[in-house]
C-alpha cells in the first residue's frame, strides 16, 4: 500500500513510523483544517502527504456556533466552530469511500459528550480499513461539552483514554492535547500510562477578541480557540517538553502542530522532537504548503548531508 | 471591444497562483481597481470570487525569516514582529475577466478598509500576488427569461459588472440599479454627457456599464449623486412601473444585507426569482474552515441548515435565505 506514495526522485529518506503505522514522510493535515479531504482535492495532491487526519467526528452531526465563527488576530485567528460536522453515519457512508481513494492511512479525529459517545465512535471506525488511527480529541475548547473537561484533568484524561484504548483493537490510539493546562507534560503521563499509542499536540489556546465599539465578544461563542504563527514558540517548548520529560523514554511518538507556515517551522518541531508534523491554519491560505514543506525538509537534510528525517527527530543540541 | 481575443491556456485546476499586477488605480475615495495578469487561470463566471494574500509572498516571507543568522545576532526581522501584515487571504468578488494573447485578466475592485487592503492600494504595476481560486458558484443565467436586473450596493457592485457581460453574452435586456452611501463613495465612472436620474430612472450614465448597453439608475444616501435614499425604493418603482413579473425578469443582486433583504422581499412578493450574493468573513474559502455560514431554509426537520458562503454559496436564492 505503502509502495505507490515513495518518492521518485533520490532524495534523503522521509519515512517516519507513528506507532506501527509506516508514514512516506511527516506531514499531515491538523483536524478541522481539511474538511474530509475532498475540499482540497483541486488545490493540493494529498497523495503526496504521510497520512490524513479529519475534522472532529461526533456521533451525532453537529451544526456548530452561530455565526462569527472566526477572526483574525495579529499572527494568527480564533475560531470557534463548534465541531460542526456530519456525524458517524454519513461520515462512513460518505466520506470513508473518499478517504479511501487517496491511499493514504488515515487518522480520525473524534469527539464527544460522554465517553460512551468517544466508545461508540472508536468502535465504529475500529472495522474501517482505511482507517489506521483514531486521534482523540480531548481538547476542544469550543464546546462547553467538547471534550475539554476530560483534558485538562489528568484523573479524567486515564478513564477516557483507557476507556477508547479498549475500543481500538486494529486502531492506532492518538490522544491529542490541550495546552489550556499549567504542565501539558503531566497530561502526557497520564494518556501514555493509560494507553496513548501517539500524541498529538499542541491544541488551540482558549482565547478571546473584544469589539471596543460594541463592548461584545467578537466570537458569537464568546471564546475561541488560537492558533496559527502566534502560538508557534510556546508549542516547540511544549513539544520539547512532552518529548524530554515523557515521550522518548516511553518512546511513544509526537505529532506535532502549532503554527507551521514553512519548513524551517517544520524543522524546530522535528529537532524539538516530533516524528510527525501536522498544518491547520496555513492549509487556509495555500493547502499546497504541505507539500512545499516536506519538500524544504527534504532541501534542508540534503544541504546538512543527513541522510533521513528520523535522525534529526530530537536532535536540537541541549 | 472584443473580450475573447484568442484562446488562452486555461489552468485545468483550481489552487493558489501568483498575478503580476497590470493596473492599480483608484476609482474613487475608498475604492480601488486593480487588474491581474496570469498566464492561465481557470474558467471563471460571474459572482465567484478569488482570495488575495494581501502580503508579499511567502517565498519572500520564508526568506525573511532566516534574517537569524547562526551564531549571529537576532535581527527582529520576523514578518509577526516587524510588520501589519494579513496572514489569512481576503475574498473579493471578480468584477471581470478577459483572455487575451495568451494571458489572462482578472479585475478586482476593492474598497481599502483595513490592513490587507491597504497594503494592496499600496502595490505598483509589474508587482506580485498570491491568488487563489476561483472559489465559490457563481450566478446562474437561467433561459427563457428576457429581463435580468441588477441591484448593486457598494462593494456589491463589482461582480454586477462581470455579470452584466454574461448576461449580454446571453442576450438579455439588461437594467442596473446601484447604490452608494455618497457621490464620492462611488466606484465606477460616470459617463460624459450622461444624466443620472434623480427620480432613479434608468439611463445609459454610467460607463462601465453603457459597454454592454446597460441602463443605470444610481441612489446614494445623501442624494449627493442620483435618487436620495435607498436603491430598493426607484428599483421596486421601475419593476412596477414596467408590470414585470415572474416570466419576465431575474433579478440578481449584492450588497449590504439589509438592501438584500429589501430587494429579496420585493422579488419574493411579486413570485420573481431573485439571486443575492452573500458576504461573509471566511479564513479558507475552500470548504474547510466551516465559518461562512448562512442560514438555508430547507427540508429538514428544523427547517432550516447552516450552508457555506464560500462552497455552497456566495450565490443563494432569496427565498431561501434567513435573516
Amino acid at each position: 500500500m505503502m509502495a505507490d506514495m515513495s518518492d521518485e526522485k533520490t532524495g534523503p529518506d522521509l519515512t517516519v513510523d507513528i506507532a506501527g503505522v509506516p508514514l512516506a514522510n511527516p506531514l499531515m493535515t491538523a483536524s478541522g483544517t481539511c474538511g474530509y479531504a475532498q475540499e482540497y482535492a483541486d488545490f493540493v495532491d494529498l497523495k503526496q502527504l504521510g497520512a490524513f487526519v479529519t475534522k472532529s467526528i461526533t456521533l451525532r452531526p453537529r451544526r456548530g456556533n452561530d455565526y462569527p465563527r472566526v477572526v483574525e488576530t495579529r499572527a494568527g485567528m480564533l475560531n470557534a466552530i463548534g465541531l460542526a460536522n456530519v456525524g458517524l453515519d454519513i461520515f462512513l457512508e460518505e466520506k470513508i469511500p473518499q478517504l479511501r481513494s487517496l491511499a493514504l492511512p488515515v487518522f480520525v479525529n473524534i469527539a464527544g459528550t460522554t465517553i460512551a459517545d468517544y466508545v461508540a465512535v472508536a468502535e465504529a471506525l475500529d472495522e474501517v480499513d482505511v482507517v489506521r488511527g483514531v486521534e482523540l480529541n480531548i481538547s476542544c475548547p469550543n464546546v462547553k461539552e467538547g471534550g475539554i473537561q476530560f483534558g485538562v484533568d489528568p484523573r479524567q484524561i486515564e478513564n477516557i483514554t483507557s476507556a477508547v484504548r479498549k475500543a481500538c483493537r486494529n486502531n492506532k490510539l492518538i490522544v491529542k492535547l490541550s495546552p489550556n493546562v499549567s504542565d501539558i507534560a503531566v497530561s502526557a503521563r497520564a494518556a501514555v500510562e493509560w494507553g496513548a499509542e501517539a500524541l498529538s499536540l499542541i491544541n488551540t489556546f482558549t482565547a478571546m477578541a473584544i469589539d471596543p465599539e460594541t463592548r461584545r465578544a467578537v466570537l458569537s461563542n464568546g471564546t475561541g480557540g488560537l492558533s496559527g504563527p502566534a502560538i508557534r514558540p510556546i508549542a516547540v517548548y511544549m513539544v520539547r517538553r512532552v518529548y524530554t520529560e515523557v515521550a522518548r523514554d516511553a518512546d511513544v511518538p509526537i505529532i506535532a502542530m502549532g503554527g507551521i507556515q514553512f519548513a524551517r517551522d517544520a524543522l524546530e518541531f522535528l529537532l524539538a522532537g516530533a516524528t510527525g508534523l501536522a498544518v491547520g491554519t496555513s492549509l487556509f491560505v495555500d493547502p499546497a504548503c504541505l507539500v512545499k514543506i516536506r519538500d524544504g525538509i527534504g532541501e534542508y537534510l540534503a544541504r546538512h548531508g543527513l541522510s533521513r528525517v528520523q535522525d534529526i527527530i530530537g536532535a536540537m543540541e541541549d | 471591444m472584443a473580450r475573447m481575443c484568442g484562446n488562452s491556456d486555461t489552468a485545468r485546476l483550481r489552487g493558489a497562483f501568483i498575478a503580476e499586477v497590470l493596473a492599480n488605480e483608484p476609482l474613487c475615495r475608498d475604492h480601488w481597481r486593480m487588474v491581474l495578469t496570469l498566464p492561465q487561470f481557470p474558467t471563471t463566471r460571474a459572482g465567484q470570487f478569488v482570495n488575495l494574500q494581501c502580503r508579499p509572498l511567502d517565498d519572500l516571507l520564508g526568506a525573511r525569516q532566516v534574517d537569524w543568522p547562526a551564531g549571529g545576532t537576532p535581527r527582529f526581522t520576523q514578518p509577526e514582529l516587524t510588520d501589519r501584515e494579513t496572514m489569512l487571504r481576503r475574498p473579493f468578488s471578480l468584477a471581470g475577466r478577459r483572455d487575451c494573447d495568451g494571458k489572462v485578466e482578472l479585475d478586482v475592485i476593492y474598497r481599502t478598509v483595513g490592513v490587507g487592503t491597504h497594503w494592496m492600494s499600496e502595490l505598483k504595476p509589474a508587482s506580485s500576488i498570491s491568488i487563489l481560486g476561483p472559489l465559490g458558484n457563481g450566478f446562474r443565467i437561467l433561459p427563457g427569461k428576457p429581463s435580468a436586473v441588477l441591484v448593486g450596493g457598494g462593494v456589491g457592485i463589482p461582480p454586477m459588472l462581470y455579470l452584466a457581460e454574461a448576461l449580454t453574452a446571453g442576450g438579455k435586456n439588461i437594467a442596473a440599479f446601484l447604490g452608494a452611501r455618497s457621490a464620492e463613495l462611488f466606484p465606477l465612472h460616470l459617463l460624459t454627457g450622461g444624466h443620472v436620474s434623480p427620480e432613479g430612472s434608468p439611463a445609459e450614465c454610467v460607463a462601465e456599464l453603457a459597454e454592454w448597453s446597460v441602463p443605470t439608475a444610481v441612489a446614494t444616501d445623501d442624494g449627493s449623486l442620483g435618487f436620495t435614499g435607498l436603491v430598493s425604493e426607484p428599483f421596486e418603482r421601475w419593476l412596477d412601473a414596467g408590470k414585470l413579473g415572474a416570466d419576465d425578469v431575474v433579478v440578481y443582486s449584492c450588497g449590504p444585507e439589509p438592501m438584500m433583504q429589501a430587494v429579496g422581499d420585493i422579488c419574493i412578493e411579486r413570485g420573481i426569482e431573485c439571486f443575492l450574493a452573500m458576504e461573509r468573513h471566511m479564513a479558507c474559502g475552500m470548504g474547510t474552515c466551516q465559518s461562512c455560514i448562512v442560514k438555508i431554509r430547507d427540508d429538514s426537520e428544523q427547517g432550516w441548515s447552516f450552508k457555506l458562503c464560500c462552497t455552497d454559496g456566495p450565490v443563494f436564492s432569496a427565498g431561501d435565505v434567513i435573516w
